[in-house]
């Protein structure tokens, strides 16, 4: 080992931290060098000043308040998705008692009957009552989703995105929220998620023909990247120049600039005109 | 952690409350502004929520949170917040009998200090924050910066080495 290796381990030995085995052989070499033994002098100097820089800071309540809001949000955002998509757990299919499973095939009998008896009769149109009735429960998705997108917290916010995700129909005012959210709000954790949320609308025109501008309005490597991804599964060619953009810039993080090479490649988009 | 990513994920409050002041430590480090810096935490521990499918056993919570921690400030830098603006309000490493001179002495050499070190280059200062500060083993340094542990070695000592350099001249000797 030359001095260079040597000084190397300095910052280790002054934080006590190098191994028995090392810590001799540096203390061997520097009995012989006067040179090293200069540098660990200054070194240890500025290490030890630095004792005097170390922050007391305590968090305060304030910040578990705020972690245990976003927690909640986060919990009730799964739970609503949950609710509109996990069938039951296998796991609470096993508990069922056997009366249960005789009540459940007995219903599953009739329920095949009733269909079978429908597709026999002529078939009915929805009722302008039910259609009435399916048409106020969206109407109430669409306001929750909206104005917990419109909330000056970005919890809420967020809770909103999640919210308008677990929607089953897609609407075309949450759309237009989504992306407004993913290219303006000012939480990059809202934008993440209205991306991710957009992913259900991938093959709607609309977000196609906004994703270009969205991508380009970005600047969090996290949503670029969720966003190229986005682009790529909706098979967006009209992106070509954005990820071309993305790929060639200086500044632009790394991975990003790769993720937006691969999607190039994968949409093959390479040699088309610019 | 591995709770939290199989679904339990009100099992992260443990996790918050054990490792959010040496968080917030780092971004104070990185930043010196409070605000941000709680905002920061938070920014990382709901990375941690949303990522949490990602998490790989093989390092630390403690690195992978830093990891995800570094990625929030590096954003936070990108949009142009990154002055730094050191605390002024540092603990007194003197004992409160230390003869007046001293005192002085020792007050404007940490002043130097912090000065040489807010002057440093982002990168250089972090892995010092990292080593010196928050304590962080190279391996868990090497998980967070996404490097080999012997490039952390490096590092670390070309950063103290350069801090030493700063400092020296605010003194008015330079030390290499």
């Amino acid at each position: 080992m030359n001095c260079d290796n040597f000084r190397q381990q300095l910052p280790e030995c002054l934080a006590g931290r190098l191994g028995e085995r090392a810590r001799e052989r540096l203390i061997e070499h520097l009995e012989g060098c006067s040179g090293c033994r200069g540098e660990l002098a200054h070194l240890g100097i500025v290490w030890r000043g630095l004792e005097a820089l170390k922050l007391e800071a305590e968090p305060g309540a304030a910040m578990k308040e705020r972690f245990q809001e976003t927690l909640a949000s986060f919990e009730a955002g799964l739970e609503q998705g949950r609710l509109a998509a996990v069938p039951l757990p296998a796991q609470s299919r096993q508990a069922l008692p056997r009366w249960a499973w005789q009540l459940a095939a007995g219903l599953a009998i009739l329920a095949i009957g009733l269909v079978a008896g429908r597709m026999l009769a002529p078939r009915p149109s929805v009722t302008p009552e039910i259609a009435q009735l399916q048409g106020q429960v969206q109407s109430l998705h669409q306001l929750v989703a909206l104005s917990l997108m419109q909330q000056q917290s970005p919890a809420s916010r967020i809770e909103g995105v999640t919210y308008a995700y677990s929607m089953t129909q897609p609407d075309p005012q949450v759309e237009e929220a989504l992306l407004y959210a993913a290219s303006h709000d000012s939480n990059v954790n809202v934008r993440l998620s209205a991306v991710d949320a957009l992913d259900k609308y991938a093959a709607d025109p609309n977000v196609r023909r906004a994703l270009p501008a969205t991508l380009a309005a970005q600047d969090s490597p996290l949503a670029q990247v969720a966003l190229i991804d986005l682009v790529v599964k909706s098979k967006d060619r009209d992106c070509a120049s954005a990820l071309r953009r993305l790929a060639s810039r200086p500044e632009a993080d790394e991975a990003v600039r790769q993720r937006a090479q691969w999607a190039i490649e994968k949409l093959d988009i390479q040699g088309e005109s610019r | 952690m591995r709770q939290v990513r199989d679904g339990e994920v009100n099992r992260l409050e443990v996790l918050f409350d054990r490792h959010q002041r040496a968080l917030l430590h780092y971004f104070l480090h990185l930043t010196g502004d409070r605000a941000a810096s709680e905002d920061l935490v938070q920014e990382a521990f709901f990375r941690v929520l949303k990522y949490r499918r990602s998490y790989q056993t093989e390092n630390t919570f403690r690195a992978w949170l830093f990891q995800i921690g570094r990625n929030a400030y590096l954003d936070h830098l990108r949009r142009g917040k990154n002055e730094v603006a050191w605390p002024a309000e540092a603990p007194e490493a003197s004992s409160p009998d230390a003869a007046p001179d001293r005192l002085m002495e020792e007050k404007q050499e940490t002043a130097l200090l912090r000065q040489a070190l807010a002057e440093m280059p982002p990168e250089k200062r972090e892995v010092l924050v990292m080593s010196r500060f928050l304590d962080l083993k190279y391996e868990e340094i090497a998980a967070a910066l996404q490097c080999e542990v012997g490039t952390v070695k490096v590092r670390v000592y070309r950063a103290l080495h350069e801090l030493g350099d700063r400092f020296f001249a605010l003194r008015g000797e330079p030390m290499s």
